[in-house]
């Protein structure tokens, strides 16, 4: 269709058409074709210019233009199609858990994954040429809807019951007859008909439409408010605080915070739980198999209520909530989930009580708490004072033979306290304890301690008095704040795709003058159902046709 | 009706440039999780060994040296007397030279730094918040900060004198 400004768009029923219209906005006429012409019209938009088909355009029209092609929508949606593609040749650097993207490419999948990793395809749908891409189909979808629903929903709201002529004869669906009876009568009886199938009636001067189902054309338009929610809900992810996932450990009894938010969450215990050699097939017991039964974190969560981000005080914390978070059983609260993801049953010393006795004796003069991390310095047991001067968490001596920490895991503590109180000297006397009995042989705490040992010894009493972190569980953390509104589009999605879908735009414009009636009808899909309903429509008003016969159309549906 | 359309138009446009423009800006400017070189080192808020507590942004219009390290770490160790030189060599020209501890007590950083006789400024990341600002995986890891606050270099491992050095004379720009 070749479109210039010059063109008439005047019909010959006396309406001025906008430039680009097919079929005369009022009385259908079509109006570029001559009255020879007897091929099925094209119905589309109901043969009304699109919004974007203006005779000179301007910056913003090229633009708008541009977007309203839905030829440019299926070239966006290709590129977009491929580039995701690539996306997935090498795993993505957010699935990782904790590596270092710039090396793990390079020596994982060698120098075309050090390539991949340079283009930047390590991150594929967080660069920018992915988000313009997802923009500029949202700008399509947007643009290309309102192009064609704003028209089309004017064309559709102030349809004239008397068509032309040319309209009606050139449908998919005619059917021309001289009638024998009343016309009157015969009209009646047609609406009747039509009712009965429930059609909407119009009628005017000899003339009737009948119409149904008439929503079902907004089906796609609806669907792509839908796609559109769903697209700046996705996009809606980058803004800061509303989209979160990484992978932590919880160690037993330790709360963690939990980033950008004021809670902290804490492992309280974990539980693993297999099943027994009775529960599991005989297959699995020969073979020597184990089936875990349970993961289970018992989690409570809590709320800092201040020195949450003091760099030395202890933040002090309120108890929220707590929670048993098993496999495919996530904790949630204030949109955040926590979901069992991994752990590790290594026992980790927390803290010992140890009593100071009397060597002698054998006489408590009490017991003290000694934390392997934050350990206090001072403390006051019966009449002595302990003071910590040295600490060591995994205890080792090195080439010069002095002390050291081989790590910051308490794999083999050792603390020096210089002692002082009744028989010691004034300045004190220092003893150094591994609350380990590994170590206390390993590194001869006896003969290191010889002469305080005479006097005092620093010892606990029973395994109730070293508190000991059994497991830590990791856990996997997520905060989608747009989730809901994924949602939201994907359910509009789905009601315009059901509305497309199942119900079909009928229309049925009849005329009849001096005895000789004509039909038209057209509908935007299911040809067949239509055919049929106009010959069945027809019989009940004594008029025998073939549905075959009135679709000019063949057997396309 | 030609002039709504055009209103429309325009409104729709709109929106797509200033959403559209936003989602696409977030991408291409996202800002670093972790610093790197050129980046903007983010704001830390630490305990100065028995002292009061420090931040980094008042030491903005110095450059400055940040060396993250834990008592248990052989190179952290090895490193110090370097450290301790050229905070002595460079003290009163315009550098600070900062030990950032990964999370141990006071008693075992002090204990630490008498025994490694060092005395240049040791902050306390007991949290390990800063630490995780940086980013750090290794330990030592050794941040250079140009006085306009940005990343000059990152060296990770064991930092020696001549790289310190080097780098501190091309922050300060002699």
């Amino acid at each position: 269709m070749v479109l210039t400004s010059f063109q008439n768009t005047k019909c010959e029923c006396g309406h001025q058409n906008a430039v680009g219209t097919v079929l005369c906005e009022a009385c259908g006429k079509p109006l570029y074709d001559d009255d020879s012409n007897h091929s099925i019209l094209e119905m589309r938009y109901d043969g009304v210019a699109r919004k974007s088909q203006k005779a000179s355009p301007g910056l913003i029209d090229s633009v708008w233009n541009f977007f309203s092609s839905v030829k440019i929508a299926v070239i966006l949606i290709v590129i977009t199609l491929v580039g995701s593609s690539l996306g997935t040749i090498y795993p993505q650097e957010s699935q990782f858990v904790n590596v270092d993207a710039s090396q793990y490419y390079k020596t994982t999948y060698g120098t075309l994954g050090h390539i991949y990793y340079l283009l930047g395809l390590s991150h594929t749908y967080e660069s920018w040429w992915f988000i313009t891409l997802l923009v500029m189909i949202g700008s399509s979808l947007v643009i290309c809807s309102l192009d064609r629903v704003l028209p089309l929903y004017r064309a559709l709201h102030k349809q004239k019951v008397r068509k032309h002529d040319q309209f009606l004869k050139r449908q998919r669906i005619v059917y021309e007859h001289e009638l024998t009876t009343d016309t009157e009568q015969w009209l009646s009886d047609t609406e009747q008909a039509l009712r009965k199938k429930r059609y909407r009636i119009t009628k005017n001067d000899g003339a009737l439409m009948a119409e149904k189902n008439r929503f079902s054309r907004w089906g796609p338009y609806i669907n792509h408010i839908g796609l559109i929610i769903f697209l700046l809900a996705v996009l809606a992810r980058s803004i800061p605080g509303w989209h979160m996932e990484y992978y932590a450990a919880f160690p037993q009894g330790e709360p963690r915070p939990i980033p950008d938010t004021p809670y902290y969450l804490q492992n309280d215990h974990f539980t693993v739980e297999y099943y027994s050699d009775k529960e599991m097939p005989e297959q699995f017991v020969k073979e020597g198999r184990v089936m875990p039964k349970l993961f289970e974190t018992k989690a409570t969560l809590f709320r800092c209520v201040s020195n949450c981000d003091d760099p030395v005080l202890e933040p002090k914390l309120e108890q929220v909530t707590k929670y048993d978070i098993r496999v495919n059983d996530p904790f949630e609260y204030d949109g955040i989930l926590a979901y069992q993801y991994d752990f590790d049953l290594t026992p980790k010393l927390i803290s010992v009580k140890p009593m100071l006795k009397d060597q002698k004796t054998g006489q408590s003069f009490g017991s003290f708490d000694v934390k392997m991390s934050n350990t206090e310095t001072q403390y006051t047991v019966g009449p002595y004072t302990l003071e910590l001067r040295e600490k060591y968490l995994d205890f080792a001596l090195d080439e010069k033979g002095t002390p050291m920490t081989k790590s910051q895991e308490p794999n083999a503590p050792a603390f020096v306290f210089v002692i002082k109180g009744p028989n010691l000297p004034e300045s004190g006397e220092p003893y150094m304890y591994f609350p380990l009995q590994k170590d206390k042989v390993r590194f001869q705490e006896e003969a290191i301690n010889r002469d305080i040992m005479k006097k005092l010894r620093i010892e606990v009493a029973s395994m109730n008095d070293v508190s000991i972190s059994e497991s830590t569980s990791y856990l996997n953390i997520r905060k989608d704040t747009a989730m809901p509104f994924v949602w939201v589009g994907a359910t509009i999605s789905m009601i315009g795709l059901v509305m497309g879908f199942y119900w079909q735009h009928r229309r049925i414009w009849i005329r009849i003058e001096h005895q000789q009636l004509l039909l038209g009808a057209h509908t935007n899909k299911n040809w067949f159902g239509l055919r049929n309903e106009v010959a069945r429509i027809l019989q009940a008003t004594q008029l025998e046709v073939d549905a075959k016969a009135i679709d000019r159309g063949g057997n396309k549906v | 009706m030609g002039k709504r359309n055009k209103v429309v138009q325009i409104v729709i446009l709109a929106f797509i440039v200033v959403l559209g423009g936003s989602a696409i800006g977030a991408a291409l400017f996202k800002s670093e999780e972790v610093p790197v070189v050129g980046s903007r080192v983010p704001d830390i808020k630490l305990q100065q060994l028995n002292g009061e507590v420090r931040t980094l942004s008042d030491l903005k219009g110095k450059a400055v040296v940040l060396n993250f390290w834990g008592s248990w770490c052989e190179p952290c160790k090895r490193e110090m007397p370097a450290l301790q030189s050229a905070y002595d060599q460079w003290k009163n020209k315009g550098v600070d030279i900062i030990g950032v501890n990964y999370g141990e007590d006071e008693l075992v950083v002090n204990n630490f730094v008498s025994q490694m006789g060092v005395h240049f400024p040791m902050w306390l990341d007991r949290k390990k918040t800063a630490s995780k600002a940086f980013g750090i995986r290794p330990l030592p890891t050794t941040f250079f900060v140009n006085p306009d606050g940005k990343v000059h270099a990152i060296k990770l491992g064991e930092v020696t004198a001549e790289e310190l050095d080097t780098y501190i004379k091309q922050m300060i720009g002699s």
